[in-house]
């Protein structure tokens, strides 16, 4: 614990003084993602309302493991974000960045995962034209992986800054915006998991 | 926060793992729906209080987000029971 452990949390706040955690451009980008994935989440619903025996018997060929092992890693890489932002609360540099590339590392293996998942889609037959349900499929998921990419890219911008020392306790909103763009999809991906793994 | 992580992410982990073993044992129909809506509402909703710590944020940012978590849970179950309806709506004819 160092002397700057007692500070207070950086804020940003808006007009009645209200916390808006990280800043408020990272709310519009999450804000845009939410609505983007409603309206997907929209065409997946309508697509099993007129194709409800492809949506009943689609999860059946698709590789549990591999959902599992994607939301395991989400889950925990973003554990490491909530450590890392709690680390650098209490002006720990180092420990932050411990634990920010801890989450890329496993914020990696979901395109690594998602890599051996479609060889694995491949060769039993399930491409993008195997049926409906496998074209939302396809859709939702790849486009899910996109904007992780893009967090995983504002991770190591973060991680960055961290090991340049541009954070402390009292300015970190850029890691915590990072850090809530990586939780917010992670929400997106509990919910993609059971539309295409578990439910029938 | 720090000190209760671990304790949500296990709890995070262990729905994760039983949510596969309802995707293995092929489950279906009204139960299966219902604790998938369950389980995401619950889900998404410990990871935006707990890990994203939205609980003193702007009441909009909650809203949002608590919405979010609120309304696809209820499109699950919605799509569920009355998937005839959603079809009836969006056939062009």
């Amino acid at each position: 614990m160092t002397e700057n452990a007692v500070l207070p949390a950086p804020t940003f706040t808006v007009e009645g003084g209200e916390h808006v955690p990280g800043n408020k451009g990272i709310w519009v980008g999450i804000f845009c993602v939410l609505v983007e994935f409603l309206l997907l989440f929209c065409v997946y619903f309508i697509a099993k309302a007129h194709h409800p025996e492809a949506f009943a018997s689609g999860p059946d060929k698709l590789a549990t493991v591999a959902g599992v092992a994607i939301t395991l890693l989400l889950l925990t890489s973003g554990y490491c974000m909530v450590k890392a932002v709690a680390a650098m609360h209490r002006n720990e540099r180092h420990t932050t960045l411990r634990w920010v590339l801890a989450a890329i590392v496993l914020g990696i293996g979901y395109p690594l995962v998602k890599y051996f998942e479609i060889r694995w889609n491949v060769a039993h037959g399930i491409d993008g034209e195997a049926g409906i349900f496998y074209t939302v499929y396809y859709y939702l998921t790849l486009n899910h992986l996109v904007h992780v990419s893009w967090g995983l890219l504002g991770l190591a911008w973060v991680a960055t800054r961290t090991a340049l020392g541009i954070y402390s306790a009292r300015d970190y909103s850029g890691l915590e915006a990072a850090a809530m763009y990586w939780h917010a999809t992670d929400v997106l991906w509990l919910v993609i998991f059971p539309f295409f793994y578990v439910l029938r | 926060m720090t000190g209760k992580a671990e304790k949500y992410w296990l709890l995070l982990v262990g729905l994760t793992l039983a949510g596969a073993w309802l995707a293995e044992t092929g489950h279906a129909g009204w139960p299966l729906s219902l604790v998938v809506a369950g389980l995401i509402a619950f889900k998404g909703r410990m990871v935006i209080d707990h890990y994203m710590e939205i609980t003193g944020a702007h009441p909009r940012i909650r809203a949002v987000l608590h919405g979010f978590v609120t309304l696809v849970p209820l499109l699950v179950v919605f799509s569920h029971g009355w998937g005839g309806l959603i079809k009836r709506w969006t056939t062009i004819t």
